[in-house]
């Protein structure tokens, strides 16, 4: 069971490297170019909402560099940098939802799935492989990335500030540098589990949909609209947004977060701790059924 | 031949919106055996083969490898190989990657057979699918499953589309390098002529039903077909033919349990060929209908 999976989920990652490892690493290259150019004095960013240049680092600024509290530094730093992090991530959502569209559509569409459903892989196999991508594959390949851009950022920052004698080299490496890749990984895991009813709502689509957008769109927009005439209320829209959103900060999330943070891997007890997650683990639990049960009765390989 | 039945169906029946595709099937397939289903489109052959490998439900009883194809077609198909369309490999992979996920998940797969199969075509394993000719594809399909140690070989047009050169290869591959005398093939083609030479069964299929189901070797002793001398036709006729027909300007009779003795003295005797012996029996059944 364990080579089937493992080879139905290297399978995921040949076909979608695009998405999950060239995509990501080249938004984390160019990212990386900025920043090092910024820090030295190749280019800077300037527009009237942003302001990325060594201009900022005035002596006031410098002043309160040295003086910050071991914590407060900490703060910023770590908040610094999930910040840089957060095109990356962008990227690969908007990837995880084009993959959920396409992942069941596509085998249908090249009739690819006459020849998956000649070897013996249960289709319940095929739908957990997949789950197990979306959930801790995707994750893993995207935290390479976030390491590659943020030890760049610190590199950089650090040279900048030794040669121009604003702090030492080692003011910015804090001991949470490395332990927060781990928080990340398990918050990105635990934001994949977040949002999996949006993922296993795009795949169900894709197995029976002639065209996946529409098949997936369509029930939403009635839903929605038929809740608002009928009961005034809006359940279906909030949920869609609570989980197209950060699991830290959705409205069920038992701690407020009016600050960007890294979260603690205890915040994702928390999160099973509330009824919200439940009520989603539920509905994928629903999904899945459908995907399989679709999947493996769907003979209609049109797809638009 | 082992008598092990690998088929066993039952007043099989599959409706598409009140229309039977499958109308009662009652066919019993044994271990080693090479049957050709013959019939025209919509006769219920890919149906029957899609019910075997578990793809679509269908009511009455149906028994593959002794499993319920339906309940149990994960298990099932670690014994069942089956190429059911062209071309149908996933076009991104590239060889090398097809090969390595079918020896990931599939417990009979022999990567070595397969690469030795390989080697004896053009197929690159750094290609991409993509690239390669239709043939190719099919011809890489075949390789997958031939170095699959299967019971059972399930195959519905395998080479349609292909040009007469491929064709040719696909069954001669087939029968030279895959068949053992244990394993059962099961193959649907419109291409008749190209595989009679292969069958030791054949089974002729008409609006949903079996409507024959008998052994080359006995159909060759039962049927007979008689060019008759110029002068003995009438004759000929006399002799109550299953079927008649005129083939550039010469009749041709087909006989069902006919005397070869009778026969061989008014003309040329020899068996018929399986689309010629199916178009007769397609027109008996016609007139037993009609009557």
């Amino acid at each position: 069971m364990m080579t089937v999976l493992f080879t139905m989920i290297r399978r995921e990652i040949q076909e979608h490297k695009l998405a999950f490892i060239y995509a990501p690493f080249a938004v984390a290259l160019v990212l990386c170019l900025v920043i090092a150019s910024v820090y030295f004095g190749i280019t800077d960013i300037q527009t009237n909402e942003f302001n990325f240049s060594t201009e900022i680092y005035d002596e006031e600024y410098q002043e309160g560099m040295l003086l910050a509290s071991p914590e407060a530094k900490a703060r910023v730093i770590r908040a610094g940098l999930i910040v840089l992090g957060l095109p990356i991530l962008l990227t690969v959502g908007f990837g995880l939802l084009a993959y959920s569209l396409s992942t069941f559509a596509d085998e249908r569409k090249d009739r690819s799935l006459i020849f998956w459903r000649s070897m013996p892989v249960s289709d319940l196999t095929t739908v957990l492989s997949k789950l197990l991508f979306v959930i801790f594959v995707v994750p893993l390949l995207v935290l390479p990335n976030i390491i590659l851009l943020q030890s760049v950022a610190m590199l950089s920052a650090s040279i900048y500030f030794v040669t121009n004698d604003i702090v030492s080299f080692g003011y910015l490496w804090t001991s949470y540098f490395i332990t927060d890749w781990f928080r990340i990984i398990f918050s990105l895991w635990a934001q994949a589990l977040w949002g999996l009813p949006i993922f296993l709502w795009l795949m169900f689509a894709g197995t029976y949909a002639r065209r996946p957008l529409v098949g997936a769109a369509v029930p939403i927009v009635v839903t929605i609209v038929l809740e608002g005439i009928i009961f005034k209320t809006n359940v279906v829209l909030e949920f869609i947004e609570n989980r197209l959103g950060f699991w830290s900060r959705a409205d069920s999330f038992p701690v407020a977060s009016d600050e960007i943070r890294v979260v603690d891997i205890s915040d994702i007890f928390l999160m099973l701790s509330t009824q919200a997650f439940w009520i989603g683990m539920l509905a994928c639990i629903i999904l899945v059924a459908g995907i399989v049960y679709t999947r493996s009765t769907n003979n209609d390989y049109t797809v638009e | 031949m082992s008598s092990d039945l690998v088929i066993k169906a039952s007043e099989v029946i599959k409706s598409y919106e009140g229309n039977n595709a499958l109308d009662g099937i009652n066919l019993e397939v044994a271990s080693g055996q090479i049957l050709g289903l013959i019939g025209p489109n919509g006769a219920g052959k890919s149906t029957f083969l899609q019910t075997v490998l578990g793809l679509i439900n269908t009511e009455g009883n149906l028994e593959v490898l002794g499993l319920d194809p339906r309940k149990d077609r994960h298990k099932l198909l670690k014994d069942v190989c089956s190429i059911t369309d062209v071309a149908v490999l996933p076009k991104w992979m590239t060889v090398d990657q097809v090969l390595t996920y079918v020896n990931g998940v599939h417990p009979g797969f022999n990567l070595q057979k397969c690469l030795s199969i390989l080697s004896r075509t053009n197929i690159k394993r750094s290609s991409k699918i993509k690239i390669l000719s239709r043939g190719m594809v099919v011809q890489l399909h075949l390789s997958i499953v031939m170095a699959i140690n299967a019971k059972l070989l399930v195959l519905d047009e395998p080479t349609l589309g292909l040009d007469l050169v491929y064709r040719k290869e696909f069954y001669s591959q087939l029968i030279e390098d895959y068949y053992d005398g244990n394993k059962t093939i099961l193959i649907s083609t419109h291409q008749v002529e190209e595989i009679e030479g292969v069958l030791s069964d054949a089974v002729f299929m008409n609006q949903g039903r079996v409507v024959m189901q008998d052994s080359i070797e006995s159909i060759n002793k039962k049927f007979l077909e008689l060019r008759p001398n110029q002068e003995s036709v009438e004759k000929a006729q006399a002799l109550g033919p299953l079927h008649h027909r005129t083939e550039l300007g010469r009749e041709v009779f087909l006989y069902e349990d006919a005397d070869i003795n009778e026969l061989n003295g008014i003309g040329e005797v020899r068996p018929p060929v399986i689309a010629d012996l199916f178009i007769a029996i397609m027109e008996k059944t016609r007139k037993e209908v009609e009557l």
